[in-house]
């Protein structure tokens, strides 16, 4: 598109320029927020330490713990936040290994996911949550 | 020979029938145990016939509501914006159900053709938004002149590049929204969403995002779908019976009083609504799964395109906003429709979804000066086209309705070229 072409480089550079990844140095910290995790004053702070958990974990691309941890942040407490937005990514990602391997049962499994997040946003926006 | 010609000739002409086959076929080829296939096929036929069921209901209540309209205000046309009926009187009444979705099932296929061998990689993935392309396909098809294999074919094709192609569009924007290129937008309103985003990006602040001022989390009235629908409603209706008085509206509410019967037409409105839309979601319950499965394996390396709400997490303020200035200038839009060929009413669902997306994409070219003043833009032109196509609309058989997502307009639109070109020749 002639209006947006300028911004589109930008968004492959966003994606593109990833900071240098240090896994030992996240997995150091997840291990010291989960510590944490039962010193939580009320849901949305466990929520808060659940999404920095998942976070280093996505950043040390431990997909398995990313999903794990973000999704236990949402099931603490449903917002829209860095936990749905990277929960989407990994979901898709999980969706596109899946239809891959032809694997109709994950694939199915993974769709399913990205319909639970989006009736989550529309939830959230209307109050009913 | 006798079975066979009371098999083709009463059987599968009936619109419930060839609907269930679609899904039965879906079903197989997604190897489901023989239980599975029976159950899912009989839901997607019972889906059909609780659609036409909400139809007829909803129907009534349209035709006093334009009756009523029309009386009080000296117009020709009042119409509500409402795709759900749109497709319900098509399937319904005008007996284009069994195209539309044979037209649905080849939208699949020509979507994934395109995903596989061009580089435009999206797969369309909103069942009902799809169901509401295949339907306008099929109607403008129709419009123009075609019946049977051509109809479908050409509705096909149309509706299978628009939901290749209304994706790829809207990308520009979307991966900026995201920061990144894993997912697309599938909601036919991508015309809608493009002039709000070159609206707000000529007229906004970037730097200064709607994200930064504290807002209120949601919009608690619209918590439940219906009752919004419904308070928007009962007024209209009220207004429209209140000014045509009770001689206009004798014809339809016999002894009881007519500003009771207004109100009482509003809920059924709404009932009509909620049966219409409760068919169309048993209708696509197998139908689009099945799509999902097989299209993602056909094309692994495609993007999905999904409904508009994915995207509200990445700036929820601006969906707020974009919900009431896309309002504030529906209003606008409605007061000017009649110009343009019909009063129109606007929807207070599709304000929220597509006003809500239209927000996020004013927010991210514009700031929260783009989101006032291009969504009040995106109000009045989802409120312009509807009324452009009111007239034909009527003309095809639709009684007091009209669409509400843009690119189903834009589809029509299309068809009444060629038409017009057809002409010259």
């Amino acid at each position: 598109m002639f209006l947006f072409g300028k911004k589109k480089s930008s968004a492959k550079e966003e994606t593109v320029q990833k900071p240098e990844i240090n896994t030992e140095e996240l997995l150091q910290k997840a291990e010291e927020l989960k510590a944490e995790l039962d010193n939580a004053l009320d849901k949305e702070q466990k929520a808060k330490l659940l999404t920095e958990i998942g976070s280093c974990y996505f950043q040390a691309e431990d997909t398995e713990q990313a999903i794990y941890y973000y999704e236990q942040s949402l099931e603490e407490n449903k917002q829209l936040g860095r936990a749905y937005t990277d929960l989407l990514k990994l979901y898709n990602q999980k969706r596109q290994e899946a239809a891959e391997a032809k694997d109709d049962e994950k694939i199915k499994e993974y769709m399913d996911k990205v319909q639970g997040l989006m009736q989550l946003s529309k939830d959230v926006l209307r109050g009913k949550v | 020979m006798a079975v066979l010609n009371f098999i083709i000739n009463n059987i599968l002409t009936q619109a419930s029938v060839i609907i269930g086959l679609i899904a039965c076929l879906g079903l197989l080829l997604q190897k489901k145990p023989a239980g599975v296939v029976v159950s899912g096929t009989m839901k997607t036929m019972l889906g059909f016939l609780v659609l036409s069921a909400g139809s007829s209901v909803l129907q009534s209540a349209l035709t006093f509501f334009g009756a009523a309209f029309n009386a009080a205000f000296g117009l020709e046309s009042a119409v509500v914006a409402s795709i759900e009926s749109i497709n319900g009187q098509a399937m319904d009444a005008l007996g284009l159900g069994g195209d539309i979705a044979i037209t649905l099932a080849g939208i699949f296929i020509v979507n994934i053709i395109l995903a596989r061998v061009t580089r435009f990689k999206y797969i369309f993935l909103t069942g009902q938004a799809l169901l509401w392309e295949a339907t306008l396909c099929v109607v403008f098809a129709y419009f123009l002149g075609l019946e049977g294999l051509p109809l479908i074919i050409a509705g096909s094709i149309v509706g299978g590049l628009f939901a290749t192609l209304m994706p790829a569009l809207a990308q520009p924007v979307v991966r900026q929204i995201t920061g990144s290129d894993d997912i697309a937008l599938g909601h036919f309103c991508t015309f809608g969403y493009m002039v709000t985003a070159l609206v707000a990006k000529l007229t906004g602040n970037k730097e200064k995002s709607s994200e930064d001022i504290k807002l209120p989390k949601s919009l608690e009235f619209l918590q439940d779908t219906y009752l919004s629908v419904m308070v928007v409603m009962i007024p209209f209706y009220l207004l429209a019976a209140g000014f045509a008085g009770p001689q206009a509206c004798a014809e339809y509410c016999g002894s009881t009083n007519y500003m009771v019967y207004a109100f009482l037409q509003a809920m059924q409105f709404v009932v009509g609504l909620y049966v219409l839309m409760t068919g169309v979601r048993m209708l696509l319950a197998e139908i689009v799964p099945a799509f999902q499965g097989i299209s993602m394996k056909l094309v692994p390396n495609s993007k999905p395109a999904l409904d508009c709400p994915v995207l509200f997490p990445y700036a929820p303020n601006a969906v707020i906003l974009g919900f009431i200035f896309t309002t504030i200038g529906s209003l606008i839009g409605m007061l000017i429709s009649p110009y343009f060929g019909a009063f129109v009413v606007p929807g207070v669902m599709s304000n929220f979804f597509a006003g809500g997306t239209a927000g996020i994409f004013a927010n991210k070219m514009g700031g929260r000066r783009g989101v006032v003043i291009g969504c009040i833009v995106h109000g009045i032109f989802i409120m312009i086209l509807p009324a452009m196509l009111s007239p034909m609309l009527a003309d095809i058989g639709f009684q007091n309705v009209t669409c509400t997502d843009v690119d189903t307009i834009i589809t029509s639109f299309f068809f009444v070229i060629i038409k017009g070109i057809a002409g010259i020749f």
